[in-house]
């Protein structure tokens, strides 16, 4: 969709693009309400304060660029303080006028407990973080805000008109969205240009931004305007179960830290300038991303390596590597690369050629979190080979490149086309490449890992996560807008469920169609703001198949899918009586026939549908499979051959991975259970045994 | 006083503790009965559990093809079905049963002070009860180095049981407080507070370590005293467990480098069974011969363990005997029968 306005936004009228232009109207009154109107109303609202052009709404890149920031920040390490100034040009490429624009504040969530983002937290969970102390909470304060103009205008302060706005759940606490309204209507195609200067205090670390010792992870740091839709301001409060959403643009920002401190960002470093006065500015400059984060430290190890592909655009790729992982350097590398390599292959080439691997320092709480270019991984001191961690957070931060950085849909409404997307992609991918991959523990505090080195590590359970989905599979269907998600189980709808079902549809359609599907979709929205539907759309379409009734199911609802074979029997015929035979009715005793009846019943416990095998072996080796919707609650099968059965399973190569009880889907009849259930009470008894030896101590 | 000095004199000391832990060994390694007897009561603890968990995996399993892999190997996905659908002592059924990760998991929880829950923690309960009641005449046994009969084994254990009993509510205080008070504050606290800001996870276990140090020598200290007011309280026939927490203490204050040398060796010991087992733990195996295999070795480790515990009460009963005023010093206590250690020492009763 490029070249053209974001379909979303349905311009209809003649279409025209604003310079960075702002002409100020003297004693223009303020309009908080509506914040956005339909373009046709345009008529009603005030006279525009900017000035629109004639050149055509092309795309003046990958993306629109229509958010694009010009950014000098300074970090004081002592006080752990930002100071910052902003300009951001702002092109209004929506279908309606506004006569405000919506800022994010996210570091305000943690500027007191009642905050919304704090007041979700709390739900079901620790209340640890109330009892941090003063200089462990953030802020953010925005201390002047002036519409630039281009020509001899003086800027207009808007500083005084700015207000606090929760538009999710009316918190009148919460200061996370910050509506600043304009002296005048921008309308559709028309750019104005904003200034605005803040001061923050980094915390110690939440929502993965903050710092601990001299490590600084700073994201979602600075007053970013939110996305003027059709429909209005699309501008969340800051949730506890949400992540982000903006437009793209150009991030051009020059940071200060100490002198000697490493630093890593959004973009490529275009320069750096030693200021005399123990700090240094670096320059970083970025074009088509929706975010800039950075992080600084003293500490880092500065490593690079190169990946390169017969057909895909090399990479440079940088590790901000801790000391004591400095062993690992590899497995990081290596695991960005095969998502480079396996992502590229099959959705579509990274755009960017270069890329930041964070390793995040010990209680940081920064691990595992993408953002434009630049991602943090997460590993341990100990971290055994054979065990798929730093690799499996590395592929999925690698990962979110792709969905998330490059196909930029709305996380506050639906985290699961980036995060589901993105968690299929990223077992696919460990499957592809790191193995052999076993399960593990942790004892000692989490310090001392431990392999199990005789379970596999599975992409179907362990990298879909089935057992997190199992025990939410009934909570909120994920049509829900996420930031209304339950936060106690918003990751297993999101993550979980949504890698299933994809999982689901690729054993269903096969991967070629859904990795053409999945193709199509990644073209078609990259650098853009998809929707679900655009999604089903592009998997229907490839696929030729309206998977709509799948897509309700798992999507627009929470059934729960649960298929079993509730009967299994064989038996000598006993069929006797009056039957049809050679046209005329005649009375036949079956019994002498030394035929054997067997009987498959099938039951349908979930509420979820979806059309399933039944496989049916005899002991003459014969084995029968037939299909079956899957609708009914029950459904039985029947044969009368020479042969006695064995064994049946439905759905017996586990395409529907949803399927919360897999146990039940079979039935021999020559059952081992009791020989599995004494072999592993035999363990568990040792287990046990040992236990009751060790608390033996204390006698 | 030990022997701290340097030269022959030290000497006399390690000899005695090395002495002592031998001499455990003849004591525990001669009393094949005890040991066969306390591994029966926890062989008999554990099979009704067993057998619980057993009817539990059978019943989840049915008939279904999943139990095939299960008892050849591992079943993709099925250990997290079986423990959605379970409750109660089902849900201990995890990975961490499986091989050494079972002896390190029970240690680790010791250690971060996870408590059992529910039916395990009455079955821990009982087992300590049992032991409470047990270990009068254990001490008994190894006390007196030959053979005593099943009614006398018993009447020991009847004998001291209610003065266990209250040595063991002492005890529970004192453990309850370093479990209760002390661990909390040195690893939820203390320790919080000291790694807050560290930003290296290896210094931050570099520092538990130390915390599980500190601790463990506290639980040592605890251990060490109750170790030998038992032992006191037997061989001398002690009625008072006050009195015989208060004898402890000053033996082991006049003794405190070959008591502690000891109760490490013996601990070395105990490092060692584990160390055997951690490299002969059976895997998941398969059902049938290979799965009995896999049992009785873990059951040569719980033996092996047995006889750890017994070294260490055995050891320092011969250390405490062969540091007084001579072999066999014991208090002189009232004659009947069965007959005491003292008193059979009195009487000239050898083994």
């Amino acid at each position: 969709m490029r070249d053209q306005l974001d379909p979303s936004r349905r311009v209809t009228g003649p279409v025209t693009t604003g310079l960075i232009v702002a002409a100020l109207t003297a004693g223009t009154g303020l309009h908080p309400t509506p914040s956005a109107a339909p373009a046709t109303n345009a008529a009603t609202q005030p006279p525009s304060v900017t000035a629109s052009t004639t050149e055509p709404l092309l795309r003046p890149g990958r993306s629109p660029r229509n958010a694009n920031y010009s950014i000098d920040v300074h970090l004081d390490t002592e006080q752990r303080m930002l100071t910052g100034r902003e300009v951001l040009t702002w092109r209004n490429i929506s279908p309606v006028t506004t006569t405000e624009l919506r800022f994010h504040l996210y570091y305000n969530a943690w500027r007191n407990t009642e905050s919304t983002w704090m007041r979700e937290q709390s739900l079901g969970r620790s209340l640890a973080i109330y009892d941090r102390s003063e200089s462990d909470w953030g802020w953010i304060d925005v201390t002047r805000v002036r519409l630039l103009s281009t020509d001899d205008h003086p800027p207009l302060d808007l500083t005084a008109d700015a207000t606090y706005i929760a538009p999710d759940d009316g918190n009148t606490d919460d200061r996370t969205v910050m509506a600043v309204p304009l002296p005048a209507a921008v309308a559709p195609g028309e750019t104005i240009k904003l200034e605005m200067e803040w001061t923050s205090h980094v915390p110690r670390t939440f929502a993965r931004t903050g710092t601990i010792g001299n490590y600084y992870f700073i994201a979602q740091w600075f007053p970013k305007v939110g996305v003027l839709e059709a429909d209005g301001w699309n501008c969340h409060q800051f949730h506890a179960a949400t992540e982000f959403f903006a437009d793209y643009g150009i991030y051009d920002v020059r940071i200060t830290v100490p002198s000697g401190w490493i630093l890593g960002a959004t973009g490529r470093e275009q320069d750096t300038q030693d200021n005399g006065d123990g700090t240094v500015t670096h320059h970083y400059y970025e074009e088509d991303v929706h975010d800039f984060t950075w992080t600084t430290s003293p500490n880092f190890l500065d490593l690079r390596q190169e990946f390169e592909h017969p057909t895909l655009p090399n990479v440079d790729i940088r590790l901000l590597l801790q000391p004591e992982h400095a062993g690992q350097a590899d497995r990081h590398f290596e695991a960005t690369r095969a998502t480079l390599k396996y992502y590229g292959e099959w959705f579509g080439a990274y755009p960017y050629n270069h890329l930041t691997i964070v390793d995040p320092a010990w209680q940081s709480g920064s691990g595992g979190m993408e953002y434009p270019t630049l991602f943090t991984a997460g590993s341990s001191w100990l971290a055994p080979q054979d065990v798929s961690r730093p690799e499996g957070v590395t592929v999925h931060e690698a990962g979110h490149q792709f969905w998330y950085g490059v196909v930029g849909n709305n996380e506050f409404e639906h985290a699961w086309l980036d995060e589901g997307v993105n968690t299929f992609s990223t077992a696919r991918t460990l499957d592809e490449f790191f193995s052999p991959s076993y399960a593990s523990t942790r004892f000692f505090g989490g310090f001392v890992p431990w392999v199990f080195r005789d379970i596999h590590w599975s992409r179907a359970t362990d990298g879909n996560r089935l057992s997190g989905y199992r025990s939410n599979a009934r909570m909120d269907p994920q049509a829900t807008p996420t930031f209304r998600y339950w936060p106690g189980s918003a990751s297993s709808i999101t993550y979980n469920k949504t890698a299933l079902w994809l999982h689901t549809l690729e054993r269903h359609l096969g991967w070629p169609v859904l990795q053409r599907a999945l193709a199509r979709f990644y073209e078609r929205w990259q650098f853009d703001h998809p929707e679900p539907q655009d999604f089903f759309d592009a998997i229907n379409e490839t696929s030729g198949t309206d998977l709509t009734w799948f897509f309700d199911q798992v999507h627009g609802d929470s059934v729960v899918f649960d298929y079993g074979l509730a009967q299994l029997t064989s038996r000598p015929t006993e069929g006797r009586g009056f039957f049809d035979g050679d046209g005329r009715l005649a009375f036949i005793d079956k019994t002498t026939e030394g035929l054997i009846e067997t009987t498959v019943v099938v039951r349908r416990y979930g509420d979820g549908v979806f059309p399933v095998d039944v496989v049916v072996e005899f002991d003459d080796g014969q084995i029968v499979r037939e299909q079956w919707d899957g609708s009914a609650q029950w459904t039985v099968f029947r044969y009368e051959r020479s042969a006695r059965v064995t064994r049946a399973s439905v759905d017996p190569n586990r395409v529907l991975l949803l399927d919360v009880n897999y146990t039940n889907n079979s039935r021999t009849m020559t059952p081992r259970a009791t020989a599995a259930a004494t072999k592993w009470s035999l363990k568990w008894m040792v287990w046990l045994q040992d236990l009751l030896l060790t608390y033996g101590f204390f006698v | 006083m030990d022997g701290v000095a340097t030269g022959p004199v030290a000497n006399v000391w390690v000899f005695r503790v090395i002495r002592a832990l031998l001499d455990g060994l003849r004591r525990v390694l001669t009393a094949p009965a005890l040991l066969a007897g306390i591994y029966f009561i926890i062989l008999l603890a554990t099979i009704p559990m067993g057998f619980v968990l057993h009817e539990s995996i059978a019943s989840h399993l049915g008939a279904s093809v999943v139990g095939d892999a299960l008892a050849d190997g591992v079943a993709d996905g099925w250990w997290d079905e079986f423990a959605a659908q379970s409750s109660g002592l089902e849900r201990t059924f995890a990975p961490s049963v499986i091989g050494f990760a079972a002896v390190l998991s029970n240690l680790s929880a010791i250690a971060d002070g996870t408590p059992p829950q529910g039916a395990i923690a009455a079955l821990v309960v009982v087992y300590m009860l049992a032991w409470v009641f047990l270990v009068g005449g254990v001490i008994d046994r190894l006390a007196r180095q030959r053979r005593v009969t099943s009614a006398g084994f018993f009447s020991a254990c009847g004998i001291y049981f209610f003065r266990f009993s209250r040595l063991a509510v002492l005890a529970g205080l004192a453990y309850w407080a370093l479990f209760g008070v002390v661990h909390g504050w040195l690893f939820t606290d203390f320790y919080s507070t000291v790694i807050r800001d560290i930003t290296t996870e290896r210094d931050a276990f570099l520092l538990r370590a130390v915390f599980y140090a500190i601790f463990g020598s506290l639980l040592l200290i605890v251990n060490l005293i109750v170790d030998y007011a038992k032992i006191r309280a037997v061989v001398e026939d002690r009625r008072s467990m006050i009195g015989a927490l208060l004898a402890s203490v000053r033996f082991i204050r006049r003794r405190p480098v070959a008591t502690v040398s000891l109760y490490l060796l013996n601990g070395t010991v105990f490092v060692l069974v584990l160390a055997g087992y951690a490299l002969l733990a059976p895997g998941v195996g398969t059902a049938g011969p290979e799965m009995w295999a896999g049992f009785l070795a873990g059951q040569v480790y719980v033996i092996a363990r047995l006889v750890t515990k017994l070294l260490f009460y055995a050891s320092q009963i011969s250390y405490f005997q062969s540091e007084l005023a001579h072999a066999n010093y014991v208090a002189a206590p009232q004659p009947r029968w069965p007959e005491s250690p003292a008193a059979e020492t009195i009487g000239g009763v050898t083994s």
